[in-house]
């Protein structure tokens, strides 16, 4: 097979993982080629507006698994193919060289068994390092079920490894991927997590959930985040929508992928690692899911409209950021500033903090934007309906792109 | 009647004067450069500025290596008026030093911040898009068509991680060549270097990268406007997966 119809078919079969991410590692160029960008760089957008970033391809589509939701399944009648860890060399040191990535995203279906497909991945990685000395960014999968010592050794090669979780409850994983356990995912994770040594996955671990597929509500979903982040100090977590690739009565045939609410995910686990908010704020059990139509800053702070308006001199930073459109750096430059002027409405303009959905939540010098009659609930939801609609059609993907 | 002040076309030349105008106390209408054209009303002044390297520790002495850092960017910039806001950005500087930073509500500063951030972004973005194609003789070379004057701190981000490779990266707008020779970075001026070489014609990792641009873009989620917004299309010219949308 030719060199560029294998490219197609593995990036093809592995562009559904959400995770494109290059930031988060210091690696240097120790007389070789390359080397990582703390805060990542984006190379290029596809034409699903998603950032590329690195070389995203899988070292082979012939999986022996069946995952239901999975194009790539044994039962899958689609061209298979296998790079070797040449070619996959080869191909990310000639991209590289030219500006196009910033390395390599090196995941796999399950060739012979978990431990034969992570020894072909360190291979590959290790060819990388050692013969081309390449010390560009290298994300790899960490396949469940290897044995300890592969992950040991991959983990002291690249700059992240991710296992996904794919759903919150094992049951679930059950059903639509019968080969696969929770428990090993999550033993990955922990092994991850308690290793001590400052080059052993210098970028942290990632994982990834796909979100559609199964009954779960945005409560269990973005819980299961939260009690990721605090277990296994996940850097991050994705969300990706499910895309109906494979017709099976246990899977929901859904015309167009839950993007929204995909979105929604991407903010409300925004909100758990920068904004201090907990799970418990956002939903519980009678409120389960997020508002489409709101952001869950916005829906909260309609919610609580007692806490508002919040006076801009004298809210303290975490008061700050419960303002919808006020983000962390907007919190900062305000206590910054307030330290040495009173803040008027003119002043926060020539700030750049945009008020356009803030002037409803804030106070400066005890002034409201308009009159005060209007601080009620009902007239700004209308208004900030509509200004979320603008932007979200504009800004979808732009969430799972932030920088950690 | 407007006083200019006239500067050499280099960033030293510009600090110099700059220190200079606060020693004495004289307040500029505007600083421009050496090929200003004057209108009516501008009274050029040329004072006898040296061209002494010492100022950058001057400036860091009197301010910060930060506030030295705004005010190159600055001057990287693509703004008319770029001289004056590196001025009385300045001023303030000796005044509130790193303060400065937290100072946005004055609008020389607002606008001085805005600027700098402008170029860094600028620069950032470029660290992505920038595409080498390989010449007959190894060398990697790009075009490039940034709003502002990057070439040389974008270079600098290309010669860590290509210290092994000759490379050059030419800003199509300005004509100017930064030239890497695994030692050291040259800015060179087209009309003083002209580029021979030509590349391979048909390049197979060329159209392996457009092939794999097509490929990871998922069509359910397809989102234009998104694209375009972290993508601007006047950059697409010469970034070789867009070069054929346009
Ligand atoms: S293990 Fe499952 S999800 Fe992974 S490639 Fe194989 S079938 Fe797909």
């Amino acid at each position: 097979m030719e060199l560029k119809e294998k490219l197609r078919i593995l990036a093809d079969s592995a562009k559904y993982d959400a995770s494109c991410s290059s930031s988060g590692s210091k690696r240097s160029n120790d007389g070789g080629i390359g080397n990582a960008a703390f805060s990542g760089i984006c190379h290029s957008f596809s034409s699903d507006g998603r950032c590329i970033s690195l070389l995203k391809i899988l070292m082979t589509n012939a999986c022996i698994y069946d995952c239901k939701y999975c194009i790539n399944r044994k039962s899958n009648n689609i061209k298979r193919a296998i790079f070797s860890p040449e070619e996959i060399s080869s191909i990310t040191i000639n991209f590289y060289r030219r500006n196009y990535i910033e390395g390599l995203f090196l995941s796999s279906g399950i060739i012979k068994s978990p431990n034969y497909t992570m020894e072909k991945i360190i291979e590959t990685v290790k060819l990388l390092r050692h013969k081309y000395k390449f010390n560009g960014y290298i994300h790899a999968k960490a396949i469940p079920g290897a044995s300890e010592y592969l992950i040991k050794e991959l983990g002291l090669l690249v700059d992240r490894l991710s296992a996904n979780i794919e759903f919150t409850s094992n049951d679930s994983l059950k059903l639509l991927a019968p080969n696969k356990e929770t428990k090993k995912a999550e033993d990955i994770m922990n092994y991850i997590k308690l290793s001590k040594s400052r080059k052993f996955v210098p970028a942290g671990q990632s994982t990834q959930m796909i979100i559609g597929a199964t009954k779960e509500t945005d409560y269990d979903i973005i819980s299961k985040s939260e009690n990721m982040y605090n277990n296994y100090k996940l850097k991050r977590v994705f969300y990706s929508a499910y895309i109906s690739v494979n017709k099976d009565n246990l899977l929901p045939t859904l015309e167009v992928p839950p993007l929204r609410r995909e979105h929604r995910l991407y903010q409300a686990d925004w909100l758990l690692r920068f904004y201090n908010y907990k799970v418990n704020d956002l939903l519980d059990k009678n409120n389960p899911n997020f508002n489409i139509l709101l952001d869950p800053k916005a829906d909260w702070a309609l919610r609580h409209l007692e806490e508002f308006p919040k006076e801009i001199n004298k809210a303290s930073y975490y008061d700050l950021l419960k303002v919808p459109g006020i983000g962390v750096k907007s919190a900062k430059r305000i206590i910054l500033s307030r330290k040495h002027f009173k803040l008027d409405y003119n002043d926060l303009k020539k700030m750049g903090i945009v008020l356009k959905r803030a002037k409803y939540f804030i106070t400066c010098n005890n002034k409201y934007f308009i009159s005060e009659n209007y601080f009620n609930k009902n007239f700004i939801k209308t208004n900030l309906i509509l200004e979320d609609k603008e932007t979200i059609n504009n800004n979808i993907s732009q969430l799972s792109l932030f920088n950690e | 009647m407007n006083n200019i002040y006239i500067y050499n076309n280099n960033f030293i030349s510009l600090l110099n004067l700059i220190n200079i105008l606060i020693i004495n106390n004289t307040k500029p209408d505007n600083i421009k450069q050496i090929d200003y054209n004057p209108t009516l009303f501008d009274n050029l002044i040329k004072l006898n500025i040296d061209n002494n390297e010492n100022i950058i520790n001057i400036i860091i002495k009197n301010t910060s290596k930060n506030i030295l850092k705004t005010m190159y960017y600055l001057y990287l910039s693509r703004d008319d008026n770029k001289e004056l806001i590196i001025y009385y950005f300045y001023k303030n500087s000796l005044k509130y030093k790193d303060n400065i930073y937290s100072m946005r509500n004055l609008k020389c500063v607002s606008e001085a911040l805005k600027i700098s951030q402008y170029v860094s972004r600028e620069n950032h973005k470029f660290k992505g898009f920038t595409r080498f194609k390989e010449l007959k003789n190894n060398i990697l070379y790009a075009e490039i068509n940034p709003t502002n004057n990057i070439i040389y701190i974008l270079a600098i981000h290309f010669k860590k991680r290509l210290s092994n490779e000759y490379f050059i990266i030419k800003d199509i707008t300005r004509n100017i060549f930064s030239i890497y020779d695994k030692k050291d970075i040259y800015i060179v001026n087209g009309d003083n270097f002209r580029l021979y070489e030509e590349s391979h014609k048909s390049d197979f990792i060329e159209d392996l990268w457009k092939e794999f641009y097509k490929t990871i873009g998922i069509e359910s989620r397809k989102n234009n406007r998104c694209r375009m917004n972290f993508m601007p299309k006047k950059y697409w010219k010469y970034i070789v997966e867009m070069s054929d949308e346009i």
